[in-house]
């Protein structure tokens, strides 16, 4: 493992088609080192390290890999949003973004997740930085009241986001319901001097900005993606001022940066520096001397800057408007000696999918009706046709979708010796079915196949079906093959 | 003197009548699309009564009283998990600061339909709860007003809503109280709820969880509210015990009103 | 809390029986039947709904205790999972050792009480090869078989009138009727199940 590298999710492929939706990908060798990184051991069982933002837990630094037992507490409540105006909140740990989990390549993560007794909604979490699908969600989904346990093992380096994955999606995000998880890599990351924890969302409220008042969610704005703030660290204002991040001229400063969406893409970028190096899109990419860098919602980057001179430094997004109109802004103070030579004077996984598919109708035109009824003597074609209805009716939960079957327990029907050598056994066996051993391709079955209540051209069309593909040898089989095998 | 007291019993029976009278409404059965259905086909429900109101603490004292079973300290994990009547102090007292008029709730669904069972009644089912709470103040099935699916929306982040009395948000079209605003209820079939934890991929046709998934699919896109009491459903089992989860119970409209109250 | 004060109190009884040298086995055979009594908080057992087997006879749950049961629900009309949750009940019995099977039960469910008669559940029985005492078919009405549902968490909707949507668990109880262990899942890793039987059945 010498460098960092980052897999596809392939856990989430089919989740990605229809959404916003970025993909670490890298393309060398990385199956190798995933692989390396299954086989890490743990050496320790250790509670994490959880912290509020814009605050991260210490380095993993030289430790070895161990069972990280992880925390989390979703909690729905009430909070300010900008002075005078309230909202309620659904957090992971009553914070938006939710505690910053930090760990190292290898470790076992053991998550318990619990719903506070008084909230009203189920959860669950998707962290992304899991290999396995829904990255969690569904075995971390969670009734009020109860607490569920699961595992992990973390394979890929990277600054990954979590969120709460529970329906409706984009409102739970939007309420905000995500944080970041660091997988850091087994040397660990370089060290600096100051390490700090920023999330960007947008929110979506019934009323204007700055509207006071307790302000519902917006549903309507949400799905328009017609954001009424736009913030770092869930709120107005929760790094400016005195709580505004702090650094001494002369040190490095990191930037754990994410976007929770639920929406926009954040233009980051500190006014005032340069990035001296960003790892693109929380991967192992490092770009160098970067002045704005692009976080996709569900997605997060790393931004490394060494404070040159004293004074305010402004973190925004820079579509600008939601900087100074919707609250996107936080600030850096830095203290210390300036140095007159550099400066003179002053100074989304969001995967957000629309629950259900569209209402599908059938076709109630006539001519198609009448074009799908069978015909009085189909030829090959339709006889294929038919006989694939019927297969997916009937014989595709056992014998699997290409005729594959399953590996020891259904023999295969995909270039079947078995098949091929008798016809007439064949269809003995869909009219009366088959218990016993049998060897197919070699592999020996013992398992029992009912007798099939179908009818006589069902039998035809579907034999039909099976013996003209998947590299079977072309029998048509016949209506009347199949009466001559039924016995009374 | 006779005649004393068997006009005072009849007032007695009188006033227990009547009170009997006002406790359900009568829902007019009909056909009406649910959010998860038989390939979004209209699904009828017959005629039926419901309780207006959701059952109080004060209702389910009088149940405790009778039916030692369910004491918290006597009730079987099996029926109820550690957080039955958590709201309680004790067998037979609330807390200090809880109402006897607000809906109880950590109660199990096991409890909720002993409960039904021991007034005569039963849980209503999904769809029967579903067909009532469509309505809003003036129309059967509001689900398409704005204003209906914001109340619902709103509920979800108001916290502490359990604690308030019965009657206290709007009396529907039927006639009935607290379907929304107030807390969740169990119905009698609420695991028939064919979504998973992860709702995502519930979307896709993954046959290996769910045997028929691929038939089922939300029918109205918009109706976020109605969708997420499908995954609070989706998410409890029969002996989980909720803050935020009551009941109210039913029952066929040919069956006579009440008849545990007459052991009263 | 009750069931420490059972095993409190079979203990002593226990305790007692076991001063009086004589007679002993007269003492002590109320007191083992005091102790079977007393079912788990968690178990499966004290579901008071009768049901009907696949030979017409009516039995209570709590009539299984004594064996682990493997159990699955299941209709018998179902095209599309059933076939492959029988396949996987038949792969672990078979992988289950015969020492184990000998106290285990393999216990199908039907969702669907209407259609599924005793008689069609002993077709569907011999049809399957599963025609012998290992294999329990079982019916009840419909309100018992929603509450048997509600505890082993599957759950069914019907989605047509020929077909129902449910979820594919298999569970294992032990011989108090507590649930063990349950498998999500068609044709899953079984070895779990398996070990879980072994566990359980073999004292």
């Amino acid at each position: 493992m010498a460098k960092p590298n980052f897999k596809f999710k392939s856990t989430s492929i089919t989740l990605l088609l229809s959404s916003i939706l970025i993909v670490f990908a890298s393309c060398k060798n990385d199956d190798e080192d995933t692989r390396e990184a299954e086989d890490i051991k743990v050496s320790q069982t250790m509670n994490a390290e959880l912290t509020a933002p814009p605050q991260v837990p210490k380095p993993t630094g030289r430790r070895k890999a161990k069972k990280l037992v992880v925390d989390m507490e979703v909690i729905e409540e009430e909070s300010e949003m900008t002075d005078g105006v309230k909202y309620v909140y659904w957090t992971f740990d009553g914070t938006v973004p939710g505690s910053f989990i930090r760990t190292k390549v290898g470790d076992e993560v053991e998550f318990h997740l619990k719903n506070h007794p008084d909230n009203k909604l189920p959860h669950n979490i998707d962290l992304h930085a899991v290999n396995g699908p829904g990255g969690g969600a569904e075995s971390s989904f969670v009734a009020p009241g109860h607490e569920v346990v699961f595992s992990f093992k973390v394979l890929n380096p990277g600054l990954y986001v979590y969120h709460c994955a529970t329906a409706p999606v984009g409102m739970h995000i939007a309420n905000g319901m995500y944080g970041l998880i660091l997988v850091e890599p087994e040397e660990g990351l370089p060290e600096v001097d100051r390490e700090y924890y920023i999330m960007q969302g947008d929110f979506y409220t019934k009323d204007e900005f700055g509207e006071p008042g307790l302000q519902p969610f917006d549903m309507k704005k949400a799905i328009d993606e017609d954001a009424d703030y736009v913030v770092f660290n869930g709120k107005v204002g929760a790094m400016t001022g005195d709580n505004s991040l702090t650094a001494e001229v002369g040190e490095t400063v990191r930037l754990y940066v994410g976007n929770g969406g639920p929406n926009l893409v954040s233009s980051f970028h500190v006014i005032g520096e340069i990035f001296d190096k960003v790892y693109v899109e929380g991967g192992d990419l490092v770009n160098e001397n970067v002045q704005t860098t692009l976080i996709p919602a569900g997605g997060a980057a790393i931004v490394e800057f060494k404070i040159e001179a004293p004074g305010e430094y402004i973190l925004v997004d820079h579509s600008i408007f939601r900087a100074f109109n919707k609250g996107a802004l936080a600030q850096i103070k830095a203290e210390g000696e300036g140095n007159k030579k550099v400066f003179s004077g002053k100074i989304e996984e969001g995967i957000y999918l629309p629950e259900g598919g569209g209402i599908q109708e059938m076709p109630v035109d006539e001519e198609e009706l009448a074009a799908s009824r069978p015909s009085e003597k189909p030829d090959l074609q339709e006889k294929m046709e038919l006989g694939k209805n019927v297969y997916g009716r009937t014989c595709v939960a056992c014998h699997q979708a290409s005729g594959q079957g399953i590996p020891s327990v259904f023999p295969p029907l995909a270039e079947s010796d078995y098949l091929n050598e008798d016809v007439k056994r064949a269809i003995d066996i869909v009219l009366h079915g088959k218990s016993g051993e049998i060897t197919v391709n070699g592999e020996k079955y013992n398992s029992v196949m009912t007798a099939q209540n179908i009818s006589d051209q069902e039998a035809a069309n579907v034999l039909t079906y099976i013996y003209n593909n998947w590299g079977n040898n072309g029998t048509e089989v016949t209506e009347e093959m199949v009466k001559a095998q039924r016995r009374n | 003197m006779y005649r004393f007291i068997l006009s005072g019993m009849c007032l007695l029976m009188i006033s227990a009548g009547f009170s009997q009278e006002s406790e359900m409404a009568a829902i007019e059965g009909g056909a009406y699309i649910p959010l998860y259905g038989n390939d979004s086909l209209p699904v009828s429900v017959e005629n039926f009564k419901i309780d207006k109101y959701p059952v109080t603490n004060r209702d389910y004292q009088k149940f405790l009283l009778e039916n030692p079973k369910w004491k918290k300290s006597e009730v079987r994990a099996l029926f109820a998990d550690g957080r039955y009547l958590a709201h309680w102090q004790d067998d037979s007292h609330l807390k200090p600061d809880e109402l006897e008029d607000a809906p109880v709730t950590n109660v199990s669904w096991f409890a909720a339909r002993a409960y039904c069972k021991w007034r005569g009644k039963r849980l209503p089912s999904l769809d029967e709860w579903e067909y009532v709470a469509m309505a809003d103040k003036v129309s059967a099935d509001a689900r398409k007003k704005d204003g209906y699916n914001e109340f619902i929306l709103s509920w979800y982040e108001r916290p502490k809503s359990f604690h308030q009395k019965v009657g206290s948000t709007y009396k529907n079209y039927w006639g009935v109280y607290d379907m929304h605003g107030m807390v969740w209820e169990w119905t009698s079939d609420f695991n028939s709820v064919i979504i998973s934890g992860e709702t995502r991929r519930d979307e896709n046709q993954d046959n290996n969880l769910f045997c028929g998934s691929a038939a089922i699919g939300s029918s109205d896109l918009m109706n976020y509210a109605a969708f997420m009491r499908y995954a609070f459903r989706s998410s409890v089992k029969g002996n989980y015990s909720i803050r935020n989860l009551g009941f109210r119970c039913a029952q066929d409209s040919n069956e006579k009103e009440n008849s545990a109250n007459e052991a009263l | 809390m009750k069931l420490y004060k059972l095993m409190l109190l079979s203990f002593l009884l226990l305790g007692v029986s076991c001063k009086n040298d004589k007679n002993k086995s007269e003492e002590t055979e109320p007191v083992a039947q005091a102790e079977t009594e007393a079912l788990p908080e968690m178990s499966v057992f004290q579901l008071p709904s009768s049901w009907t087997t696949q030979e017409g006879e009516d039995i209570q749950l709590e009539e299984l205790r004594g064996e682990v049961l493997v159990m699955v629900m299941i209709y018998t009309s179902c095209q599309a999972a059933c076939p492959r949750l029988v396949a996987d009940m038949r792969n672990i019995q078979k992988k289950v050792s015969e020492e184990a099977n000998e106290k285990t039960k393999y216990v199908f469910v039907s969702i669907d009480p209407e259609v599924d008669t005793p008689k069609r559940l002993k077709t569907f029985a011999k049809e399957n090869k599963m025609n012998n005492d290992q294999w329990l078919f079982l019916r009840g009405n419909k309100d018992a078989t929603r509450e048997f549902a509600a505890v082993l968490a599957v759950n069914y909707k019907r989605i047509s009138p020929m077909d129902f949507s449910h979820s594919n668990i298999i569970s294992v109880f032990d011989k108090d009727g507590v649930l063990v262990h349950q498998k999500e899942g068609l044709g899953t890793d079984d070895s779990k199940t398996i070990e879980a039987i072994e566990e359980h059945a073999i004292d």
